[in-house]
C-alpha cells in the first residue's frame, strides 16, 4: 500500500512513518500542505493520511484543491474534534476521519479499510490454521470439529478471520460487530473475547486468537517457540 | 442623565440648589410684587393728604386775598422739596407753576395717580366760591424714593437668591456624603473579598434598608459564585489527580526498566504496560473534550428520527455478554420516537446499562424504560441497590469523577465519568437527567425532546 503522510508535527510523522513502513507500506512524507498538495496531485497514493491543520496550506484547501482532480481516499486526522470539522472534512471530500489523540491501530485499520474499497469480492471460505469458516452457511469448524458459536461470536469471529494478521482496536471491533460507533469505556469486547476464545482455543493445542496488550487482539498462526 | 455628575452626592447637592433656586426666585417675586403694590398705595396716600391739605384751603377760605393766601401756602409746601403744586384758572392771578394747563388737563377726572417724569399727580377741579373763580389744583408728589426703594430690593433679591441656592447646594451635598456613608462602608467591605478570602461576605447589620437588600443580594450573588468556584477547583484537583496516577506510573515504571540491562521481553511488557495507561489517558482526555465540548453548547449535528427502545435494545444486545457473565436480565418497557444522534443514544445507554450492571445484585433483572412525558421520553434504567443513595449523593451523581461508592474508586473502567457523559448527551439533544432512589431500586436516565405525533 502506497501511502503519502501530510503531517506538520514531525514526531508524529515519523512514527507513522516507521509504523507504516513495518507493516509492509510505502510511505512518503510531507511537512506542509503546499508540498503535500504537490505530492498528492502528481503521485499516485492508495491512501493520503491529512492534518488538518498545515503550514502554507490548511488541510482543507489541500482537499478541496486534491478533489478537483483525483480520488484519492484521503483520512483526515486533526486536534479538533468540533462536529462542524467532522462534517466539514467528510463534505470537503475526505473519505474518513479521526481526531488526536488516536492510537496507531485505528488509524492502520482505517487505512487498510479505505483500501480494500472498491476490491473486489471477498472470498466466502476463511482458513486460519486449523480453523475453517464458511460465511454462507454460517459455520466454523477448528480441527475438524463444529464450532457451536451464537450469532454474535460468529460475526465477530468472521470479522476477526475477514482480517486475520490484522490487529484489531476494542473500537472497531465493537463498530463492526455491535455497529457501537462511540469510544467505548465498557469491557464487553473483552469478555466477548474471552467467550470466543474459550470456544476456538482452550480445547486445541495452540491458539489462534492473540491479546495484544493496550492495542486489540489478532487472529492469526503463530509459530510455536 | 448624561449631563449630571457622575456623583449621587454631587448630583443632589445640584439638584437641591437648582429646586432651591427655583423656590426663592418665586418668593424673591412675590415679595417683589407685594413691596411694590405697597409702595405705589403709600404714593397715593401722600398725594391725596396733600391734595386735601390745599384742596381744605381753597375750598373754606373766605378772606378776600386768598389768592395770595394760597400762594404763600404754596411756597411753605413746596420748600421741603418733595412736594409740588400747580394752580389753573380763567383768572390768570390764579395760576401757579409751569405747564399747569397742561398737567390740569392730564389730570382731569383721574382718581388714581398720573405718573409723570418721576413724579405722581393727581388733580381736582374746584367749583367758584364767592372769593375766587373755579379753579384746577394739582398736587404731584416725587416717586425718586419709592423706586430707589424697589430698586434696592431687587438689587438685593438675586445675590440673596444665589448665596441661597449655593448654601443650599453645600448643605446639600453635605448631607448626601453623610446618607451615603454606609454605601462606602459597603464597597471597603466588599474591597476585601477575594479568592483569598471567599468566605466572607458583607454584614448588613448597620446597613439601612434599602442598602440591606443590596447587601443581601450581592451576598446571595457570592454564594452562588463560591459553589461554581469550588466545583472548578475541585474538578481541577480531580483532573490533575485523575491523570496523575497513570503518568506516575508510566514515570515510575519506565525509570525502574531503564536502570539496568534489560531482555527483549522485559522491554516489550514494559512497553505493554505504558501503552494500557496512556490509553488510559486518552480516553480520559478524550471524555474530558467531549464533556468540555457539551458545555460550551454543542448540539447533536447528526440527529435522526428513530425509534428510542429499538436503539435500546441495540445497546443491551451489545451488553448480552457482560449481562449474562454477572448473571443479569433486562426488561424493556415502552417506546417513543425521537430525534437522536444514534451513536450519541449509544454511548449514553451504554454508560447508564454499565452503572446498572456494576451496582445491580447477581441474579437481580434491570428494568430499561422509556416513558413519554410533556414533549419528552424519558430513559431510564433502573436496577436493585443493596442500599438506598442518600439524597445529597443522588444529585452529584452526573458531577464529573463523582463515584457514589469511594471505595470502588479507579476500579471501573470509566473513571467517573460515565453518567457525567449521559448528562452531556442529554444536553445536546436539548434533554436533561434524572435519578430517584426509593425502596432499594434506584432510576438513573436523561430525557430527550420527543417528535410530534
Amino acid at each position: 500500500m502506497k501511502v503519502l503522510i501530510v503531517e506538520d508535527e514531525r514526531k508524529t510523522a515519523d512514527y507513522l512513518r516507521q509504523g507504516l513502513t513495518e507493516q509492509g507500506c510505502t510511505v512518503d512524507l510531507a511537512f506542509d500542505g503546499i508540498d503535500g498538495q504537490h505530492l498528492a496531485v502528481h503521485h499516485d497514493y492508495d491512501v493520503i493520511v491529512l492534518d488538518g491543520m498545515l503550514p502554507g496550506l490548511d488541510g482543507f484547501e489541500l482537499l478541496r484543491s486534491l478533489r478537483a482532480v483525483k480520488n484519492t481516499p484521503v483520512i483526515m486526522v486533526t486536534a479538533r474534534d468540533g462536529v462542524e470539522d467532522r462534517v466539514r472534512g467528510l463534505r470537503e471530500g475526505a473519505d474518513d476521519y479521526l481526531v488526536k489523540p488516536f492510537s496507531f491501530v485505528e488509524l492502520y485499520a482505517r487505512l487498510q479499510a479505505l483500501n480494500r474499497r472498491g476490491r473486489s469480492q471477498e472470498p466466502t471460505l476463511l482458513r486460519v490454521g486449523g480453523l475453517h469458516i464458511d460465511l454462507i452457511a454460517r459455520r466454523a469448524l477448528r480441527e475438524g470439529q463444529r464450532l457451536d458459536l451464537t450469532a454474535k461470536e460468529f460475526a465477530l469471529l468472521a470479522l476477526l478471520a475477514r482480517r486475520q494478521g490484522e490487529i484489531l482496536s476494542k473500537t472497531t471491533i465493537a463498530e463492526l460487530v455491535w455497529d457501537m460507533h462511540f469510544d467505548s469505556n465498557t469491557n464487553v469486547v473483552e469478555v466477548a473475547i474471552k467467550r470466543l476464545r474459550a470456544k476456538i482455543d482452550a480445547p486445541f493445542a495452540s491458539p489462534l486468537l492473540h491479546t495484544i496488550r493496550g492495542m486489540g487482539y489478532v487472529l492469526e498462526v503463530r509459530e510455536v517457540l | 442623565m448624561k449631563f449630571l455628575p457622575n456623583s449621587i452626592s454631587l448630583r443632589l447637592a445640584l439638584m437641591f440648589s437648582l429646586v432651591a433656586l427655583a423656590g426663592f426666585l418665586l418668593i424673591g417675586l412675590s415679595l417683589r410684587m407685594v413691596l411694590d403694590r405697597e409702595l405705589a398705595r403709600q404714593e397715593q396716600e401722600q398725594v391725596q393728604a396733600r391734595l386735601l391739605d390745599m384742596r381744605y384751603l381753597l375750598e373754606r377760605g373766605r378772606s378776600t386775598d386768598l389768592a395770595q393766601r394760597a400762594r404763600d401756602k404754596i411756597e411753605t409746601l413746596s420748600s421741603t422739596g418733595r412736594a409740588r403744586y400747580w394752580l389753573w384758572s380763567e383768572d390768570p392771578r390764579w395760576r401757579y407753576g409751569a405747564d399747569a394747563e397742561r398737567l390740569a388737563s392730564l389730570t382731569h377726572g383721574r382718581r388714581r395717580v398720573l405718573p409723570l417724569e418721576s413724579m405722581a399727580l393727581l388733580g381736582v377741579d374746584l367749583p367758584a366760591t364767592a372769593v375766587r373763580p373755579a379753579v384746577s389744583l394739582v398736587v404731584g408728589v416725587g416717586t425718586e424714593p419709592f423706586s430707589q426703594t424697589l430698586a434696592g430690593f431687587e438689587r438685593l433679591l438675586l445675590p440673596i437668591v444665589l448665596i441661597g441656592a449655593l448654601g443650599v447646594a453645600a448643605l446639600g451635598y453635605w448631607i448626601a456624603r453623610l446618607g451615603l456613608r454606609p454605601v462606602v462602608q459597603l464597597s471597603r467591605q466588599a474591597q476585601g473579598i477575594g479568592p483569598h478570602a471567599r468566605r466572607q461576605r458583607l454584614s448588613d447589620e448597620p446597613l439601612p434598608e434599602e442598602l440591606a437588600q443590596l447587601g443581601r443580594s450581592f451576598n446571595a450573588a457570592l454564594d452562588r459564585l463560591d459553589v461554581a468556584y469550588v466545583q472548578l477547583e475541585s474538578f481541577n484537583a480531580d483532573v490533575a489527580h485523575e491523570l496523575r496516577t497513570p503518568l506516575a506510573n508510566l514515570i515510575g515504571q519506565t525509570q525502574v526498566a531503564l536502570t539496568r540491562e534489560r531482555g527483549a521481553p522485559e522491554l516489550r511488557e514494559l512497553l505493554h504496560t505504558n501503552l494500557e495507561e496512556l490509553e488510559r489517558l486518552r480516553a480520559i482526555v478524550a471524555d474530558m473534550l467531549f464533556l468540555a465540548r457539551a458545555e460550551q453548547g454543542a448540539r447533536a449535528a447528526q440527529a435522526v428520527p428513530r425509534s428510542l427502545a429499538a436503539e435500546i435494545r441495540k445497546t443491551v444486545e451489545f451488553f448480552e455478554v457482560l449481562l449474562e457473565e454477572a448473571g443479569l436480565t433486562v426488561q424493556i418497557d415502552g417506546d417513543a420516537q425521537a430525534v437522536i444522534e444514534t451513536s450519541l443514544f449509544h454511548r449514553a445507554m451504554s454508560n447508564l446499562l454499565q452503572n446498572a450492571v456494576q451496582h445491580a445484585p447477581r441474579g437481580s433483572r434491570l428494568l430499561a424504560r422509556v416513558e413519554p412525558a410533556r414533549g419528552m421520553a424519558r430513559v431510564s434504567v433502573s436496577n436493585s441497590l443493596a442500599e438506598d443513595l442518600p439524597p445529597e449523593q443522588l444529585t452529584r451523581l452526573f458531577d464529573r469523577f463523582y463515584r457514589a461508592d469511594a471505595s470502588r474508586a479507579g476500579s471501573e473502567a470509566n473513571h467517573g465519568l460515565g453518567l457525567a457523559i449521559v448528562k452531556a448527551v442529554a444536553l445536546m439533544h436539548g434533554g436533561s437527567v434524572f435519578a430517584h432512589c426509593e425502596q432499594g431500586q434506584i432510576m438513573v436516565g436523561f430525557a430527550v425532546p420527543t417528535i410530534a405525533p
